[in-house]
């Protein structure tokens, strides 16, 4: 039963496949198995969200999920977010108020937004805040993605009508 | 020369943003190769002890691994050795694995090359060593001391180097001065911890290709060549895009230098990408310095006179190549800050210890010696029963004129008053003292801590020998070439780890030359297309490129408009160009687009005796150029827990001649953060054994959201007379002046228990200890 | 750090479960929301054999208030903190769950997987046992009933057997019962330096993240269902209590930390009841 299996998942909508032992972090499988440049893993403990994605429609940290967890799952990543090559209002919003430096945290940050939004769509600023808090940025500084969630949560609600 | 700029100092969003939002770009981890193996390391348990065998038999033997290699494997002159252009200092030799010897926990004793990381690691558990633990020495103090157990033999000494300097009379300054305030501040350990840990990989077949998780390119493909003595033409390096660096990857380490060694051992493309636990534990510390200051002054708090002892707590390596001279050094440079002090003294030293080496952390020493210097000034302000701005105001050099520091300094003007005082409207402060008296009244504790600062920019030669370093050497181009359609590549070896870098460049290429910037393209990260530089790293990237870039935009710029002189049958005199537009001033139906001079060029069309080619490769070594600024911040303490809270954040810039004020303000905000990250969150704690006590998230706390205010920028702008462009650079500056005025609004909120604070980090428990152990000068009013 | 080898398998149900478990011995281990366990798993820090995930059981999933209020041992911290019938049937429970960890790590951390966690400065056990919550578990043997103040034996121990299954615990609703909650951490959703949990009506005190678990201040209990000031609560709180120490505070910080905590939450708890 170590041996290693057959995963099959929606990937952003695409169906994916590959082998994975049980030991094979799902942040892994998805960067070295199937190519995906979108999550990044910078602790392997779940402390600062480079990792996240959404699993079955909730957010999860990619580096405590195993593989063979999301065998029959839908995974949704940042790359999923544009539209036909147009980037998601969140995506602009995040590039007007210079909400990312780097870009290492940004998919991450991307995922815990649209949730965010997606539970409360004109939070205040300590709502987001605290929203945030398994995110962590080291080059902004947060001045700069506060802004952007908020110019986010503005362009969502006059999409939304 | 005094330039127009049309883009330069427009707060245009980035063009980098768009690939990095979606997800669709390659950092380090992301590198896959034909064939590639994985390494992982062996780090040594202990802090100090003897190495006395290294079994690797059952690892090598484990499914799936193809070498493991020790420090005995490795020919004897695949070292890394580390001077510096400081006579007094040494060169400290470091091989790229233990060899008899471990001196920090961490320190890498094996590595493993595995057909995955997860089989590389099993190895290394599988291999079997043998240690001889020998005492640790873990005080920079106690490192110095005669009979302390020496970590490198041959040196003789722990100290790496001793320096002395002095200016002006300082024993008469002191001698006649009606008050000396002294003061020991022990700054902690801090790490730059960028989110994209370490990582390279290397292919060695034939030639040999790099890839490095770095700030500078140019640099790594000369020392690799150097240490595996290839010739340059040889190496070629390639950097993905950087997670964030912050001086942390200037830095050459042996995990990385060892990788074409192991390429080309295993025939095959190896990749090593560091965790977390290797991150904190083994990478680089930063800013740990001892300072013992003592400042003279008159009776009414003019400075006469300054001295410091600055001593560095440097690891057990020297960090390649700026040595363990960089904090404690850079720290006394900076003694006189924006005073004017004439009589300045100082003794440096940089002691090794069993930890981790130090390296460069954005800002390096000048953090440090800033919070100590501010903190003695406000504990002076406090004596003198003078507020902490005025006595500031009273010994701030004048706005305006450029001036040298008594350490050598050359500072080309700024707003140094001016921001004080920007500062103080910004932050009502006498609203704030209101409020706070009142807010006393109430058993609550608030307090505002100021931290004035220069900054430099533009670290190369002449900046460098300010700081104390003469003789060093940079070489910094780039190359501006004008394609046949006009469009304009723009070939640098500086290297973004997420200052824009795509964007800011193209905006003072687009103003060099004329033309827009959607129509240049930066090209960055590969050593086989860029132009030599030493990197991006101290502040220097807008000064150099601005520099460099429009003397290489000039001379395009010529041969365009000779070129276009001659079409338009005009004089080259009386012509403009902009956005890609040529034409005669005054006539602008007379005119040609960039692209059309451009085909002209390509098709040979150029006036006889002119080489058509459109490309200009030129360098820059600036003068000493510094910024400055002015930060404030506000925190209240619940002085029944030591949890304090940071309210305010506020930062007065003045970094000359702004490119993209997007880009300003984001460094300042993000350097600020790092600020109060490393006085109330982050540590790096050793124990008495040596052993490191960090080496996870849970230890090392980022600060994240919640733990901050939005860090409110205002601008000011004091262009440099002697760059190009006026442009003085900056980054640094939100980390040298944060700390100091975090620090500050400690003890202005605890006044009332008569806390002085002389070390860092302050958690809570250290608040609450401080506050017992105050003897409280006035007992708070309580409820 | 990557995790070293294990073998997998996902239980379709609760008997399923327990029979994987007792097969695979002392070294199989229940794999629920992995926020706790896997962190261990990456710095091998915990060598299991086998791992039994018990997310596709969906009877464990439940959250279910009537005249109590029941959560499954799969229930994740984001629903139940998002659930406005908990809320009402228990607000302490919110409260503190707001305080467990981050948005990101609720949506899959489980109510069952913290408590059987046992972390010492973790909300959820604190919680239980100040509300005398009552843990469901199921092994080969059969189903029992263990008190929270059983459940837990001391830091990351549990009185569960290796094949012993959490199912859920049960809580008495209890809108109405006033309540303070303190916690001190060095982050928002940090584990807690020191933490206190008061009810009144009767008297309870619990204090976590001190001792090597949480643990009901019985003599404070006492005092508090007399009427004693806040502040002589808080000292019998804080006497005596076997603090621990880490990077970020020794032991006569947290016991301090705690009778200041303990304050704090018995004044919020009367200003509550008015």
């Amino acid at each position: 039963m170590a041996e290693p299996r057959l995963v099959q998942l929606a990937v952003d909508g695409r169906r994916r496949s590959g082998l994975a032992e049980p030991r094979l972090l799902l942040a892994d499988f998805l960067r070295h198995e199937l190519g995906l440049t979108g999550v990044h893993v910078a602790c392997e403990q779940g402390g600062c969200g480079a990792c996240l994605i959404r699993l079955d429609g909730r957010l999860a940290l990619s580096c405590l999920v195993l593989a063979v967890q999301a065998d029959g799952a839908a995974v949704e990543t940042a790359e999923g977010l544009a539209r036909n090559g147009e980037l998601h209002p969140i995506q602009q919003a995040f590039r007007t108020k210079h909400g990312l430096q780097c870009g290492f945290c940004t998919p991450g940050l991307l995922l815990a937004t649209r949730a965010l939004l997606e539970a409360d769509a004109r939070p205040d600023e300590p709502t987001i805040r605290r929203h945030l808090s398994g995110n962590v940025c080291r080059c902004t500084g947060y001045t700069g993605i506060v802004a952007a969630v908020q110019e986010a949560a503005r362009l969502v609600g006059e999409a939304a009508g | 020369m005094s330039r127009r700029f049309r883009y330069v100092g427009r707060g245009l969003p980035r063009v980098e943003d768009d690939r990095l939002l979606r997800g669709r770009v390659s950092f380090l981890d992301d590198v896959r190769l034909p064939g590639m193996l994985h390494v992982a390391f062996v780090r040594s348990p202990l802090a100090h002890a003897e190495l006395r065998r290294v079994d690797t038999a059952a690892a090598a033997q484990l499914d799936g691994v193809t070498a493991v290699v020790t420090g005995a494997d490795l020919p004897g002159e695949l070292e890394i050795v580390t001077g510096s252009s400081r006579p007094e200092a040494g060169e400290w030799r470091r091989p790229l694995l233990a060899r008899d010897r471990v001196r920090y926990v961490g320190e890498p004793v094996a590595a493993v090359a595995a057909c995955s990381r997860y089989v590389a690691e099993d190895a290394c558990e599988l291999v079997a060593v043998e240690y001889e633990p020998l005492e640790p020495v873990v005080d920079a103090e106690r490192a110095l001391e005669p009979d302390a157990t020496l970590l490198h033999e041959r040196h003789g000494s722990n100290n790496f180097a001793h320096v002395e300097f002095e200016h002006g009379d300082v024993d008469a300054a002191f001698a006649r001065a009606a008050h000396v305030f002294r003061k020991r501040f022990h700054f902690g350990r801090t790490h730059a911890a960028p989110l994209e840990a370490r990582g390279g990989a290397a292919d060695w077949s034939g030639d040999l290709t790099f890839w490095s998780s770095t700030q500078m390119p140019f640099l790594v493909r000369s020392m690799i060549a150097r240490l595996y003595r290839l010739p340059e033409t040889g190496v070629r390096v390639i950097v993905p895009a950087v997670g964030g660096g912050f001086g942390l990857k200037v830095h050459l380490y042996v995990e990385e230098a060892i990788l074409p060694f192991l390429s080309r051992l295993v025939a095959a493309p190896v990749k090593w990408a560091e965790d977390r636990y290797e991150h904190l534990a083994a990478s680089g510390h930063s800013k740990e310095v001892l300072c013992d200051l003592e400042l003279a002054t008159t009776d009414d708090g003019s400075f006469l006179g300054l001295r410091g002892r600055f001593l560095g707590d440097g690891g057990a390596h020297q960090g390649h190549p700026w040595s363990s001279l960089i904090d404690p050094l850079c720290a006394a440079a900076m003694l006189p800050g924006v005073y004017e002090v004439d009589a300045v003294a100082y003794e440096v030293d940089a002691a090794a210890t069993n930890k981790c080496p130090s390296t460069a952390y954005r800002g390096v020493g000048w953090t440090s010696g800033q919070a100590a210097r501010e903190a003695l000034i406000d504990d002076a302000a406090r004596t003198l029963g003078l507020d902490p701005i005025e006595l500031r105001l009273r010994n701030c050099l004048p706005d305006g004129e450029p001036s040298v520091s008594a350490t050598g300094c050359r500072y080309d003007g700024g707003s140094y008053r001016a921001s004080l005082r920007r500062i103080r409207e910004l932050v009502d402060y006498e609203g704030f003292r209101e409020r706070q008296l009142r807010l006393r009244g109430q058993g609550r504790f608030v307090g505002i801590g100021f931290s004035p600062f220069v900054e430099q920019g533009g670290w190369a030669a002449q900046i460098a020998a300010d700081q104390g370093f003469p003789g060093s050497g940079y070489l910094d181009s780039v190359c501006v070439t004008v394609e046949p359609d006009g469009s304009v590549t723009l070939a640098t070896g500086l290297q973004s780890n997420g200052q824009g870098h795509e964007t800011t460049l193209a905006q003072i290429a687009a103003d060099g030359l004329g033309v827009r910037p959607e129509d240049v393209r930066v090209v960055q990260g590969d050593t086989a297309t860029g132009a030599y530089s030493t990197g991006s790293w101290g502040s220097r990237t807008a000064v150099i490129a601005g520099g460099s870039i429009l003397r290489a935009a000039d001379d395009v710029r010529a041969k365009l408009l000779e070129i276009a002189a001659a079409e338009l049958e005009a004089a080259a005199g009386d012509l403009q160009v902009e956005d890609g537009l040529v034409s005669v001033r005054g006539s602008p139906d007379r005119a040609l687009s960039v692209a059309s001079v451009a085909a002209a060029a390509y098709a040979g069309r150029v006036p006889s005796g002119l080489e058509p080619s459109l490309t200009s490769t030129r360098s820059y070594d600036p003068p000493a150029t510094y910024s400055n600024a002015c930060i404030a911040c506000v925190v209240e303490v619940d002085a029944e827990t030591g949890r304090t809270t940071v309210e305010r954040l506020v930062a007065v810039e003045d970094c000359g001649t702004v490119v993209n004020p997007l880009v300003v303000d984001g460094q300042v905000a993000g350097a600020v953060a790092q600020g109060v990250g490393a006085i109330l969150y982050e540590g790096l704690p050793y124990d008495a054994d040596g052993q490191f006590l960090a080496g996870s998230l849970g230890e090392f706390l980022y600060p994240t959201a919640p733990e901050l205010p939005d860090v409110e920028v205002d601008h000011l702008a004091t262009p440099s007379p002697v760059t190009e462009g006026g442009i003085k650079g900056m980054g640094e500056g939100g980390l040298i002046g944060a700390p100091a005025a975090v620090v500050n609004a400690v003890a202005d909120a605890l006044e009332p228990f008569g806390v002085a604070i002389d070390r860092t980090p302050l958690r809570p428990c250290d608040i609450l200890a401080l506050i017992d152990s105050a003897s409280a000068a006035a007992t708070p009013a309580t409820p | 750090m990557k995790p070293p080898p294990f073998d997998y398998v996902a239980a379709r149900s609760v008997p399923d479960a327990i029979g994987l478990l007792a097969d695979g011995g002392e070294d199989a281990k229940v794999l629920a929301g992995g926020q706790s366990l896997l962190p261990l798993l990456n710095m091998r820090l915990s060598r299991p054999s086998l791992l039994v995930d018990v997310n596709r059981i969906p009877e464990l999933e439940l959250v279910h208030v009537d005249g109590e209020v029941r959560l499954g041992a799969t229930a994740r911290q984001a629903d139940v903190l998002a659930s406005r019938a908990v809320r009402a049937a228990l607000p302490l429970l919110t409260e503190a769950l707001a305080h467990v960890g981050h948005a990101v790590t609720r949506s899959r951390g489980t109510i069952g997987g913290s408590l059987a966690h046992a972390d010492p400065a973790a909300e959820l056990p604190a919680v239980m046992l100040a509300l005398e919550g009552a843990i469901t578990a199921t092994s080969p043997r059969g189903e029992r009933t263990i008190g929270a103040e059983e459940l837990i034996s001391g830091p990351f121990a549990t009185d569960l057997a290796p094949d012993e299954l959490l199912t859920s615990v049960a809580v008495a609703r209890q809108p109405e019962r006033p309540f303070g909650f303190a916690e001190l951490s060095r982050r928002h959703g940090d584990f807690a330096l020191a933490g206190a949990v008061v009810l009144l009506e009767p008297a309870r005190v619990v204090v976590f993240g001190v001792e090597g678990s949480a643990t009901r201040r019985r003599d404070a209990e006492a005092a508090l269902d007399d009427r004693a000031d806040a502040g002589e609560v808080a000292e019998l709180a804080a006497r005596e209590l076997d603090a621990v120490f880490d990077v970020h505070a020794d032991g006569d910080y947290r016991r301090r930390v705690a009778n200041v905590l303990v304050r704090r939450a018995v004044e919020r708890a009367r200003a509550v009841r008015g």
